[in-house]
């Protein structure tokens, strides 16, 4: 091989040397001078949201520039799904970048991360409002998110199908029974309520069962789904889910939050579990259907109890060297912009805050007053103490994790699909998964 | 090529490797040898514990046996229906070099796009498919409300996805195949079906190995159609090691589980890979 000619060479390898030399020395230099030009602007606040509907995107962009121009602070917004969220949060802190501001759904991870020290309390936030019931969730009187939103799985029913069969808003399960069945015709069916192994099952079909008084765990944590109390409850719920099923469509198996959605929507049931978000859709894509709607409370077998399921959504700031940046950002957002962001989803983020139900900026939404009567009663659900307001995360005498998993691990919907699917006897199904749960939080 | 060459990117790649592919696999070797909550948790010592634990419950032998029916089957068809389809498109007849773009096109697609697209084609109300059955006369079908149901309809959105790849891989395969064999073949009187046995399939013999081989690795490890359509379900029956170990390292907070049936399934595939290259060496001269 011929040895390369340096001659002909632009620059000599010396001549390269000393100008790499120069251009380290000089960016040495220009280094010495940071200092002073970083502590002009603090470093950057990190924010993963996790709310990606168009408008709540726009609104964190919107007010990410705007925090900039007003207090010099870049904020930095990354949005991913919330399912996606824990995992981004819990590989940020890992690689040695974590966020300073995250969204968080689901309790569980809220009370991980508070444990591990990974997020601080928020009670200098929280403690300035009154909230609905069942939210905040302290561990020893420290707060460690912001919740924001409650997203109740209630049932909506069409009123216009009521009005036609001449039927009567049920108050046990006997009655929603019956109207379901009733409402059954042609491509129509009465009802939908999933029943595979996904969160969506775990949020919306299970508030029957809290309505009638089951309980997960007792005040030790006990699994007490078994117990002698419980045992004919549960039981009796899984038959009345059964009993439902054939009102169902097909697809009750696979069908998560986008099928009831959709199935809700487009008019093809009388009654679907969800939060506002269906109005928000209806209005948008079928607004006969969003005329026609009303909710309902999941109620028990005797008329006796309601209840609603609680699918909440919060911010929790984490414990970085920018925390303080950060706990003031969510000051800011919390106070000054709160409302607006409330309105980017004015019916499906149902304030958590009690204050927000009164400020007349907030009511002033077209959507907020268009479906008032639906808010009003949303409101009602968490404020009146005779509404039970739980769900399978939140079980138990204190927040935990170990409910946390109970959820994860779908137990709960295999115990369903046990009665439904293999037509397992119902005390023989309820007995099965409370040794599952057992099992799972030893 | 200068003498520094060699090494310097032999260097290169086995740093790369190094670092992209022996490291995360050492470390999430490792992970199972610890208990912890999630990534952050401050990990404690446990030995083999994780590893007794998922060998001692039955969701773990589950999951492998549906591992090797989900793998085995689909790999089954997607073999046989490739090798179907490729003759078909070997053939001359006008419009083929449309209908081999075409038949393509589902490999193409982004599972995520696949799976969401099929599963909305039979939703249970609104899917085109519950509608034009319905229109039929037809009873509807209940696609994942069974065991077996979910089973089949997994094993066949995979196939529908991977066939594509099969099919081209022995369409090319079959190019290389010299027509004389052929002719010589059909004046010895040799029908299409002997044609096909002694000359196709042992000309494709080493496309047969290596397709079986890598289809068979990738299914084993197939994790998003199953999450995406059943997530396991129902009652665990479409539930096989990637989804297992996924549950419970990222839903029910014990990473060293996860990691430890991600570990096992590992050394299930290597002891399968390594049969398998005993049965049928890659190299003839063997």
């Amino acid at each position: 091989m011929k040895k390369a000619d340096l001659s002909n060479r632009l620059l000599t390898r010396r001549q390269t040397m000393k100008s790499m030399g120069a251009a380290g020395l000089g960016l040495g230099l220009s280094g010495l001078a940071a200092p002073a030009v970083k502590a002009q602007s603090s470093r950057p606040i990190r924010f993963l949201n996790s709310e990606t509907g168009r408008d709540s995107l726009a609104f964190f962009d919107r007010i990410s520039q705007e925090y900039e121009a007003l207090t010099g602070t870049e904020v930095i917004i990354d949005s991913a799904p919330l399912g996606e969220s824990f995992t981004k949060i819990t590989n940020g802190i890992r690689s040695g970048t974590p966020y300073d501001v995250a969204t968080v759904g689901f309790i569980g991870q809220v009370l991980l991360l508070a444990e591990e020290g990974q997020i601080v309390p928020m009670n200098e936030l929280t403690d300035a409002h009154e909230w609905g019931n069942n939210i905040l969730f302290p561990i020893d009187n420290q707060v460690y998110w912001y919740p924001f939103d409650y997203n109740l799985s209630v049932i909506y029913y069409r009123k216009d199908i009521y009005e036609e069969l001449g039927l009567s808003v049920p108050d046990t399960w006997d009655g929603f029974i019956a109207n379901c069945e009733a409402a059954v015709e042609g491509r129509r069916r009465g009802c939908l309520f999933p029943i595979g192994s996904n969160g969506a099952t775990n949020w919306m079909s299970f508030a029957f069962m809290w309505a009638e008084g089951v309980k997960l765990f007792d005040d030790d944590w006990n699994v007490i789904l078994d117990s002698d109390e419980m045992r004919p409850k549960a039981a009796a719920y899984l038959d009345m889910m059964a009993r439902l099923y054939p009102t169902m469509p097909p697809g009750a198996l696979q069908a998560s939050y986008s099928e009831v959605l959709s199935n809700v929507v487009a008019g093809t049931l009388a009654h679907g579990p969800y939060a506002g978000r269906v109005i928000e859709a209806a209005e948008r894509d079928n607004p006969e259907v969003a005329a026609n709607l009303e909710i309902m409370p999941y109620m028990d077998s005797s008329g006796q109890q309601k209840a609603v399921s609680h699918g909440y959504d919060g911010w929790i700031v984490l414990n970085t060297d920018n925390q303080g940046p950060a706990m003031e950002f969510m000051r800011w957002l919390t106070t000054e912009k709160m409302v607006d962001f409330l309105h980017t989803a004015p019916v499906h983020f149902q304030p958590a805050r009690l204050d927000i139900y009164d400020n007349d900026r907030w009511r002033s939404n077209a959507m907020v007053e268009k479906y008032s009567s639906i808010i009003e009663m949303n409101r009602q659900f968490i404020t009146d103490d005779s509404v039970i307001l739980t769900s399978i995360d939140t079980q138990g005498p204190s927040p935990d994790v170990r409910p946390a998993k109970v959820f994860e691990s779908f137990i709960l919907p295999e115990m369903l699909q046990n009665r439904i699917l293999r037509e397992m006897d119902p005390v023989e199904a309820v007995t099965q998964a409370a040794s599952s749960i057992r099992e799972l939080i030893v | 090529m200068t003498r520094w060459m060699l090494p310097g990117f032999l260097t290169i790649g086995a740093l790369a490797t190094l670092v992209l592919i022996v490291g995360p696999a050492i470390y999430a070797i490792s992970l199972s040898f610890f208990d912890r909550t999630s990534l952050t948790a401050e990990p404690v010592w446990v030995g083999f514990d994780n590893f007794a634990n998922v060998l001692s419950s039955g969701a773990f032998w589950n999951a492998l046996w549906n591992g090797f029916v989900y793998a085995g089957v689909a790999i089954v068809l997607q073999v046989v229906l490739g090798i179907g389809f490729a003759l078909l498109l070997h053939q001359p007849f006008r419009g083929r070099a449309l209908l081999r773009g075409v038949a393509f096109l589902p490999y193409l697609l982004p599972t995520v796009v696949a799976v969401l697209t099929f599963k909305w084609m039979i939703d249970g109300s609104l899917g085109i498919v519950t509608i034009k059955m319905a229109d039929w006369g037809l009873p509807p079908i209940y696609w994942f409300e069974t065991e077996s149901a979910a089973m089949f309809s997994v094993i066949m959105v995979s196939v529908w996805l991977w066939t594509p790849f099969v099919t081209t891989t022995f369409l090319a395969g079959l190019q290389t195949i010299p027509v004389q064999l052929y002719e010589a073949a059909r004046v010895d009187g040799a029908g299409p079906i002997r044609r096909f046995f002694h000359i196709t399939l042992p000309s494709l013999r080493p496309i047969l190995t290596v397709i079986i081989l890598l289809r068979g690795v990738w299914m084993f490890n197939k994790f998003d159609v199953i999450w995406l359509t059943t997530g396991g379900g129902p009652l665990g029956a479409t539930e096989h090691l990637p989804v297992l170990a996924y549950r419970e390292a990222f839903r029910l907070f014990d990473i060293g589980t996860g990691a430890a049936i991600a570990t096992l399934s590992f050394l299930v595939l290597m002891v399968i890979v390594t049969i398998y290259f005993w049965a049928f060496p890659m190299d003839d001269r063997k």
